[in-house]
């Protein structure tokens, strides 16, 4: 009663349906085969093959008469494919079993298919004058329905339902109504012509076409097509059919010959022996799958600029309105401006700056502070400062924040916009006349009334720490060193950042969005952002410093790799990035280019914008957090651009998945005795013990079958403890970096290069001298290290898919590196394991860095500031992932490939 | 265990180290974690149980507010420790020291060879097992029961009861048994589920024993009545805390019976509720408790020969089905598992469990973080993560039972052993 042998059986026998399908005609498969290539044909957007191949009344003329022949076997997607593939088979199966393999091609490539069809346009082009194209092998089916119900006709004439006889003829046509009640768009008429040629097939009219027996079976017997062709079904076995012996036992049984099934026999014999085959189980294959994944990953990619796997923006938070309203800044107001931007260059050290760098170095002084907080309570807002100080690897960031808040004439202080201009760029030039506009527009918005949101003017002194300050301090998230705020306003939704770095007119408007750690905004405001510079101002935009963006393929690619370069690397962009983790919608408009737009058309656009924001009703959240923008009014969203990443990441997770499975089920070509341990061992004295009657043959027997089916015992003391000694390892360099003083950082760097060649090598001798470890043992350390290399991974895809992509592709050798066997002859392990640790080198982390800072010409010790200055202030956690995650997998990597070696 | 053998003493030292090491490299991680909704629940929140406290030592009783849901037996006992806030190290070390008790208690159910050969049953591979120090190190460096410890959960004292239940039950003394299970059934109710297998496995023991108890219906009596009393008797104590008797049992077993607050668990149940209909509500609290306890009679019947499984099992369930589970709970079962190394090489879906909850552990976090910090996810992601969270555990628990069966199975079929066999 224990066994579990007292369930009832399966409603069906599976191994019977294997059986039936594995003996299905010729005829029968390559129908199938045909329908399921074309539905597979159908999922590419290029070539819509229902256009090519549809039976369309209007479209059929003599260069098109292949349409007769085609419809049946395109289908409208996957679901009437597979229901007319399930109601086709048997049928088709029957009438192949029972005619012959010839006679089925001739009919069905003929007469069965064109008499239907020319039926069908009669009545619709000629009768109805309609035109409605139609496609699928339902038409087959209601044919040879037809004809199954013609024959059985003969034999029970009639069913009786009650009192009333239905003659059973009838049977298909309530098939066809039922199917056309509860199917949509099934094609009542198409069904109907079918069915009355299956009648007239049926009954025995169109025998005509019927190819004479006699050449048929010339035909078969010249080209011996019996012996050549697998699962054909000759002419002369349609006797047996005819006698009402089941077509499948009938072909069974009678075409016993060998000869027949040769062709698929040979064919299932590879892929079973492939299939029993261990070594390609365990080893190959994951490897081949691995690397189709990262390819399918990349290719997904690259596929993302393309018309058919991007979409066009568009504004989805309805009460957004952008560009509805008249933007009445300017005029007059320019004069204010003047006379703004005159007080302000009056407190600068030379007057009115040039165009030369010396400008850049204007610092924001009390003096000019002074002068904007009297100009900003001059006209009428409520000013407050803030100072802030922060040390980040040795440097000391200070400075004072200005800032000033519209109180709202029809709000009640609960929600607030942000404008920031910050003294510096984020390129840290002198950002005079973004500060001057900024003056003059709170100036011109405190008297207009119809703000229903709080303007908060924030005036820093530059783009790196002093929004950062100002926001952790409005959300009382500040560091001691950080004065909390005197004055506050509701909650913020929405920030814009305005930078016009220099005094000659401007041609374009370049958006930057990106925020730490690669959150983005909100994809709305971006859109209302260019469309009401783009719509309302006839400014032109950019994205990610793509200044002429001819929207060909190599551009889109390009913004994205740009715009992914910037979200995987984490750091803030602008003053406007400081915003987003506080989950406030920001971005930064920079002008750009020499043009004929001024400074009113900035701010009529930063007014327009303020407009919108100010009509917003809830928080930003109707459109899309993650996208990937390639153009101003394109993008792709996170369902279409994840799985790249995802397969990335999932290709370490197959890799380890298989590893485990291969130190558990194989393990090497042959497996030596000392790989059964003490379980299997103990199991089978435990068996001898308790059948001392069984012969000893058959203790072996049992034996040798326990190898095959019992696990092997793992190990996981050793790799487990390796793996996460590794990722703890990580810490140091991740405190070291962050803690240095910049001075240090160059040295820190080459410092950790060489710990890159030397650590690993150094492990690999410590491990094999002090542990010995096993075989199996290797294996699962690696596939220990990249089952969480792929956990990590696919973690990060989904907060910051660019980040998990670009560690993904650079770890991708890592799956594919293992202990060489000391099997192989020594020079050559020696060599191919040399040249494996030099290439990993060339991809370690501090190398990827270094070839970077080549690329780019950025010093070294300036990145590794910056990224120490976004660990303190920001929250910056790239660092995290890149010492946390890959270089420890990059080690076990190395370390096995040192492995190798002694 | 009065003989502390160095190997233990080290683990015991190494885990009191780490937490204290924890504590001071990384001194907002414990207010961290205790904000965690993986860790903390409404039954089992530390911050939850200082406002009880906080109203308890200036006499207002610790319920009104309707914040604080745990027994009030905590309060005095938390009452003698400082202030968490402005001295952490001491309660971040009688934590540290409840756990270490549990795996004393761990070391004594493991070394008493119960889980491998009971009275009825003796497992075929029983010789393969790890000792109680291993068991306890695993136990006690295993990060869930870290982040349990360190985010200061007050289901640690239910763990304690159970363990101690079991380490009195798997040592004979049956009285000890039903007291602490009484005080684990205090703390949190479930574990008054667990005590008709406990009840069976103090009478399997004691007839282990030379002389043969009277009949299991008397052993039962007697037990449920030392059980009973004993929960009667710190009901009574609570009462004389607290005074008000009826505002502590619903604040309480009301609050955990009837499952009013649905902030977000690792757990099953605060989504259901959420979206239910009101009218249905009570209809689908009397089904999903059900669904908990039914459990306990068709494990202990088809398992009757290894009532310590049975609860190891239902620990696992409760872990899953649990109206408040979090991590702690979890760690209980894995804490139990290791006992059963005997039958892991009867296992068939360990790694795929395992790399799910791993899984879990990782995006279940990242997705709380979208929905509830960066906005730019819903409470559907975290629903999710705790959605395959469960199907992890479930896995495991399936897949152990299964490892059970089968090891029952080829006890009876000798002949079948090692071979394949297939379920048809």
């Amino acid at each position: 009663m224990a066994t579990p042998a007292a369930l009832p059986p399966l409603p069906f026998n599976p191994a019977r349906v294997r059986s039936y399908l594995l003996r299905l005609p010729l005829f029968t498969r390559l129908v199938v085969l045909a329908i399921i290539i074309f539905w597979l044909l159908e999922l590419q957007t290029v070539w819509s093959v229902i256009q090519w191949g549809a039976l369309a009344p209007d479209e059929i003329g003599l260069g098109s008469m292949y349409r007769l022949n085609t419809y049946p076997i395109i289908h409208n997607g996957f679901f009437h494919a597979f229901l007319n593939l399930v109601a086709l088979t048997p049928l088709i199966e029957r009438f192949e079993a029972e005619h012959g393999t010839l006679t089925a091609v001739a009919l069905f490539l003929g007469p069965l298919s064109t008499f239907p069809a020319g039926l069908y346009l009669l009545i619709e082009k000629f009768l109805l004058h309609r035109n409605t194209a139609v496609v699928g092998a339902s038409v087959w089916v209601f044919l040879l329905l037809g004809t199954e119900a013609i024959k059985t006709f003969k034999s029970h004439p009639y069913f009786s339902l009650g009192n009333y006889k239905i003659p059973t003829w009838t049977s298909p046509l309530f098939a066809c109504v039922v199917v056309s009640i509860l199917l949509p768009n099934t094609s009542f008429l198409g069904h109907m012509c079918a069915i009355l040629v299956g009648y007239l097939f049926g009954l025995g009219y169109l025998k005509v076409f019927v190819p004479p027996e006699k050449i048929l079976r010339w035909i078969e017997g010249k080209l011996n097509l019996l012996g050549r062709l697998p699962h054909y079904i000759s002419v002369d076995q349609k006797t047996y059919g005819r006698y009402g012996v089941l077509p499948t036992t009938n072909t069974m049984g009678e075409r016993g010959t060998p000869m027949s099934y040769l062709g698929s026999s040979q064919r299932l014999a590879a892929i079973r022996k492939l299939r029993s085959n261990p070594h390609f189980l365990y080893v190959h294959l994951p490897h081949i799958l691995s690397f189709i994944c990262v390819l399918a990953g990349v290719i997904w990619l690259l596929l993302l600029p393309l018309n058919d796997y991007s979409r066009q923006t568009y504004i989805s938070e309805n009460a957004l309105l952008p560009g509805q309203v008249h933007a009445y800044f300017s005029g007059s107001e320019q004069n204010i401006f003047r006379g703004y931007r005159k007080e302000l260059d009056g407190l600068l050290p030379n007057g009115a700056p040039g165009e030369g760098s010396e400008r850049n170095d204007i610092e924001l002084t009390p003096e000019i502070s002074n002068k904007i907080q009297s100009v900003l309570r001059a006209s009428g807002l409520k000013v407050a400062t803030q100072k802030y100080e922060y040390t980040s690897a040795g440097i000391t960031h200070q400075g004072k924040n200005v800032y000033a808040i519209i109180q709202a004439p029809r709000g009640d202080a609960t929600e607030a916009i942000v404008l920031v201009t910050a003294w510096k760029t984020a390129d840290g030039e002198l950002n005079l006349n973004g500060v001057t506009l900024a003056l003059t527009l709170a100036r011109y918005f405190k008297r207009w009334s119809l703000w229903s949101k709080d303007i908060i003017f924030l005036i820093t002194p530059d783009s790196k720490s002093g929004t950062q300050a100002w926001i952790d301090a409005y959300h009382d998230m500040q560091p001691p060193s950080v004065q909390p705020l005197p004055l506050k306003s509701g909650a913020l939704q929405g920030g814009l950042v305005v930078e016009y770095p220099f005094d000659h007119r401007f041609e374009s408007l370049h958006i930057v969005y990106d925020g730490v750690n690669g959150q983005l905004p909100n994809l709305d405001l971006i859109n209302t952002a260019v469309s009401i510079a783009g719509g309302q101002m006839g400014i032109g935009t950019n994205l990610q410093e793509m200044w002429d963006h001819n929207d060909s393929y190599e551009a889109r690619l390009q913004t994205i790799l740009r715009g992914m370069a910037k979200q995987g690397l984490g750091y803030a962009t602008g003053a406007h990035s400081s915003f987003m983790p506080y989950h406030i919608d920001a971005i930064t408009l920079q002008t750009k280019g020499d043009g004929w737009q001024d400074e009113m058309a900035l701010g009529r656009t930063v007014e327009s914008l303020c407009r919108s924001l100010n009509n917003l009703l809830e928080h930003l959240h109707q459109s899309f957090f993650f996208y990937l923008l390639m153009q101003t009014n394109r993008f792709v969203s996170i369902g279409t651009y994840l799985p790249s990443a995802m397969l990335i990441a999932g290709n370490f997770t197959i890799m380890a998945i298989a590893l485990w499975l291969r130190t558990g089920y194989y393990m090497g070509s042959k497996p030596k005795p000392s790989a059964n341990t003490g379980v299997s061992r103990n199991e089978k004295q435990d068996q001898l013990a308790n059948s001392p009657d069984k012969g000893k043959a058959k203790a072996t027997d049992v034996e040798q079958k326990n190898d095959a089916n019992s696990i092997i015992e793992r190990q996981l003391a050793l790799p487990l403890s390796f793996v996460v000694g590794q990722h703890l390892l990580g810490l140091v360099p991740l405190f070291v970096f962050n803690n240095l003083s910049h001075k240090y950082f160059t040295t820190a760097t080459y410092t950790v290069m060489v710990a890159d060649v030397v650590l690993p090598l150094l492990l690999a001798v410590l491990l094999t001298q002090g542990f010995t470890p096993k075989p199996q043992q290797y294996l699962l350390m690696k596939s220990f290290s990249l089952l969480l290399l792929g956990l990590f991974l696919s973690t990060l895809a989904t907060l910051n898919f660019s980040l998990s992509f670009m560690i993904g592709l650079l770890c991708t050798p890592l799956s594919f590196v293992s202990r060489i066997s000391p099997t192989t002859s020594a020079p050559f392990r020696y060599a191919l394991a040399f040249v494996g640790l030099v290439l990993l080198n060339l991809l370690s982390p501090p190398v990827i860095l270094l070839g970077g800072c080549w690329y780019t010409g950025v010093p070294v010790e300036t990145i590794l500031t910056q990224a120490a200055f976004g660990w303190d202030v920001w929250g910056m956690w790239t660092q995290v992932v890149v010492w946390c995650v890959w270089w420890p997998a990059w080690m076990i990597g190395c370390a096995l490939l040192g492995f190798s070696l002694f | 265990m009065l003989v502390v053998d160095r190997r233990q003493a080290a683990v015991f030292a190494g885990a009191l180290a780490l937490r204290l090491l924890l504590l001071v490299l990384f001194p907002s991680l414990p207010d961290l974690l205790t904000g965690r909704v993986e860790v903390s629940t409404p039954i089992s929140s530390f911050k939850r149980l200082q406002e009880g406290l906080f109203l308890y030592t200036r006499n207002v009783s610790p319920y009104d507010g309707g914040v604080f849901h745990q027994a009030p037996l905590l309060l005095p006992v938390f009452a003698l420790l400082p202030n968490a806030r402005e001295f952490p190290l001491p309660t971040a070390l009688f934590y540290s020291l409840i756990d270490l008790i549990n795996a004393n208690a761990l070391i004594t159910i493991s070394d008493s060879g119960q889980a491998g050969s009971g009275r009825l049953f003796s497992a075929l591979r029983k010789h393969i097992r790890w000792d109680g120090v291993s068991i306890a190190a695993w136990f006690l460096f295993n990060p869930f029961t870290i982040a349990t410890c360190l985010g200061r959960s007050t289901s640690v004292f239910t763990t304690t009861g159970i363990l101690y239940a079991l380490s009195n039950a798997v040592s004979g003394n049956s009285l000890n048994a039903m007291l602490s299970l009484g005080f684990a059934s205090y703390l949190s109710i479930y574990p008054a589920l667990l005590f008709i297998p406990l009840m069976l496995l103090c009478y399997d023991r004691r007839a282990q024993g030379s002389r043969l108890p009277a009949g299991v219906a008397i052993f039962a009596v007697q037990h449920l009545a030392i059980f009973l009393l004993s929960i009667a008797g710190l009901l009574g104590i609570s009462c004389f805390i607290v005074g008000d008797f009826s505002q502590f049992i619903s604040a309480t077993y009301g609050f955990q019976l009837l499952v009013p607050d649905l902030t977000p668990n690792v757990g099953l149940w605060w989504y259901f509720f959420i979206e239910m209909f009101d009218s249905f509500r009570e209809f689908f609290l009397g089904v999903f408790w059900l669904h908990l306890a039914a459990y306990v009679g068709g494990l202990t019947v088809r398992l009757r020969g290894q009532p310590l499984f049975v609860i190891t099992s239902l620990l696992g369930i409760f872990a899953v089905f649990k109206p408040y589970p979090s991590i702690s709970d979890a760690s209980l079962y894995f804490a139990l598992l290791p006992l059963y190394r005997h039958l892991f090489p009867l296992m068939r879906y360990t790694f795929f469990a395992v790399s799910a909850l791993l899984y879990a552990t990782l995006l279940g976090p990242a997705f709380y973080h979208l929905w509830i910090y960066a906005g730019s996810g819903n409470a559907n992601f975290f629903y999710a993560i705790t959605l395959v969270w469960s199907l992890g555990l479930s896995i495991l628990l399936a897949d152990t039972i299964f490892a059970a069966l089968r090891d029952e199975w080829e006890q009876e079929n000798p002949e079948m052993r090692g071979k394949e066999a297939r379920q048809i």
